[in-house]
């Protein structure tokens, strides 16, 4: 990997107390380039992990850097060459698209008619047509979400934050922003971090996931690696589930029990191999198969994992 | 659905290697902005019609005194009791656009937007506060400015009242930089824009009730010693003293004012109380 030789962010031991919660508990995390997923329930502490490196909020102990930069003492130049989404609502219903993201440009320090020019890239990159000279009051989530997304790009950043872009979107629209944040990734050769608290969506246009829970580190890999790891096969027979179970972890794969059902590790160098050792020991016992489904790596299973 | 973006979505993107000027421009271009607003350009007709209502407002006494100024040739509105003169209509100018400035950012939570550009806290803040008393001072000095050019055209018996103008613009300056803080730091405490219109008339209403009454009870009391301190409660007096004390214009209140060496400051005083309101109010917001 890359991530040790431009590292977007590295957080050290970073803590970060409200008066009633710890929202960021020694959290020790790096990501390299291209689109990270940071990936957490609600409350994991994603999004003051994002103000922290922003250089916004101060953690309470550790040090976190972005692009190099320490978040404590170079937050201005962080932000300089960085971009923030944020999850929330932030867009002032009564001008249009365009009169907003020229200004948001302009806050960024392009010259008037720069930022004019970017803004309607920008629009257009994202996918707002016509309805940009329009009051954004009247805008969908869906366009909402695209103008968020127009104005954190607007002034060419090295690095985005997207904080939940995809909050308040249907299937269709999650897809749409899905695509629009992969296409920054690879595309725009814009680095990305961007949150979820859904693995699976992530999983779509994600090089590398963190995922966060009580804001501790569950864990940080290459997504690769992390379906890899999370696949698994879940088969259940009629009768003879030990007699399967043995076979299986005879021919070296990696058998658990849970309930009625078994669950088999996909092998991360081979998969086929699991799939057809699966096939063949059912076949080959006589046993009678009431299901057999493939299970992606999902927020839940990785909650499970330290304890299994 | 057809889709017509697809077919714009083919142009490549490209990266911006332009100039990016520093906190210092964004922060001009903030001020620009909001000062253009301020004034309703930029913004739909609706939002136009109060400030260019009250700017021509303020310019009525002036058309009146060139007129009388050319007519009966005498000379009848003193430069610097203008602002005094027209408080009332400065005070409903405050009340209606220091919330316009401060308070969408606020309540559609686009200030998180500013912080996340290499713009702190005090730049947003100052570009507002300088917006709003280049706004103020406009108002009061384009009325006496124009009136002065008349002046200077009808070519009254006598020498033209240039030192008062001056005193004026003086004075301007100070009632510009008074009632923009204590506009916007009112304002800037609810993210609700008609609250904080009532809020800051409000609080003018107050000042300029407190003063008259308490200026009144206590002269009529005898108590001539403290009486003049009553007075400027009101903000427009107190500028009044300080202005009178500084440039040497004549006092609006025949009664005299209290010393002027206090009067400015409290002045002082009362614009870093409301400037560091502003600011502690946004850093917690920022947080
Ligand atoms: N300013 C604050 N003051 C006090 N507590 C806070 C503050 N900001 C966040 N918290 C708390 O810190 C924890 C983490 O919050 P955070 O917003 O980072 O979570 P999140 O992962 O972004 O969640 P969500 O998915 O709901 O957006 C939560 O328990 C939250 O209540
Ligand atoms: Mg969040």
């Amino acid at each position: 990997m890359t991530a040790s030789a431009t590292p977007c962010f590295a957080t050290e031991g970073l803590t970060k107390r409200f008066p009633r919660v710890t929202a960021l508990d020694d959290l020790t995390v790096a990501a390299g380039t291209g689109v990270t997923g940071l990936v957490g329930a609600n409350g994991a502490g994603k999004s003051t992990l994002i103000k922290i490196l922003l250089g916004l909020l101060p953690p309470t102990s550790g040090r976190a850097s972005v692009l190099g930069l320490d978040t404590a003492t170079q937050g201005l130049e962080i932000r300089r060459a960085v971009g923030y989404m944020p999850e929330h609502d932030c867009l002032p219903p009564d001008i249009s698209a365009t009169e907003f993201v020229v200004h948001m440009a302009q806050m960024s320090g392009l010259p008037r008619t720069a930022a004019r020019e970017r803004a309607a890239d920008t629009l257009r990159h994202v996918g707002l047509d016509e309805e940009r000279y329009r009051p954004m009051g009247g805008y969908s989530t869906g366009m909402r979400q695209r103008v968020k997304l127009a104005q954190a790009l607007v002034h060419d950043p090295r690095l985005v934050f997207l904080d939940e872009p995809t909050n308040g979107l249907d299937p269709q629209g999650r897809d749409d922003m899905l695509a629009l944040i992969r296409r920054v990734g690879t595309e725009f050769g814009i680095d990305v971090l961007v949150t979820s608290h859904l693995l699976g969506e992530l999983e779509r246009v994600c090089d590398h996931v963190i995922v966060i829970d009580g804001g501790r580190l569950l864990r940080s890999s290459a997504i690769r690696e992390f379906t890899r790891a999370e696949q698994t096969i879940a088969v259940e027979v009629e009768e003879g589930q030990r007699r399967l179970a043995e076979r299986l972890a005879a021919l070296g794969e990696t058998v658990a029990a849970q309930g009625r059902l078994l669950t088999v590790q996909v092998s991360a160098d081979d998969p086929g191999r699991t799939h057809d050792a699966v096939r063949d020991a059912v076949c080959d016992l006589g046993l009678s198969l009431l299901r057999l489904e493939q299970r992606r790596g999902r927020i839940e299973d990785v909650f499970k994992e330290p304890v299994a | 659905m057809t889709e017509p973006t697809a077919v714009i979505h083919d142009i490549g993107y490209r990266h911006y290697d332009g100039v990016r000027l520093g906190r210092g421009r964004a922060t001009l271009a903030l001020g620009v902005q909001s000062l253009r607003g301020v004034f309703g350009f930029g913004r739909t007709t609706r939002a136009k019609i109060m400030p260019l209502l009250l700017m021509a407002i303020m310019l009525m006494p002036t058309v009146v005194s060139i007129g009388v100024m050319a007519l009966a040739k005498q000379f009848i509105m003193p430069y610097p009791g203008y602002a005094v003169f027209m408080q009332a209509v400065i005070a409903v100018f405050l009340a209606a656009q220091s919330p316009y400035l401060v308070a969408p950012d606020l309540r559609f939570r686009v200030l998180p937007l500013y912080l996340s550009r290499p713009l702190t806290v005090t730049d947003y803040v100052v570009a507002k506060l300088a917006a709003l008393a280049v706004a103020l001072f406009g108002l009061l000095a384009v009325p006496i400015t124009i009136q002065f050019v008349g002046e200077l055209l009808v070519d009254l018996p006598g020498p033209p009242h240039t030192a008062d103008y001056l005193g004026a613009l003086g004075g301007a300056v100070l009632y510009a930089v008074l009632l923009s803080s204590v506009g916007i730091a009112l304002a800037s405490f609810t993210p609700r824009r008609g609250l904080g219109v009532a809020v800051v008339i409000a609080f003018y209403m107050f000042t300029a009730a407190v003063s008259t009454l308490f200026y009144a009870v206590l002269s009529s009391t005898g108590r001539d010693d403290v009486a003049p301190w009553a007075l400027i409660l009101n903000p427009f007096f107190l500028v009044d003293t300080v202005q009178s004390a500084l440039f040497g214009t004549a006092p609006i209140n025949d009664e005299g004012y209290p010393p002027g060496i206090a009067a400015c400051l409290i002045l002082l005083a009362v614009i870093a109380l409301a400037v560091t309101g502003v600011l502690l109010r946004y850093r917690k917001a920022a947080s």
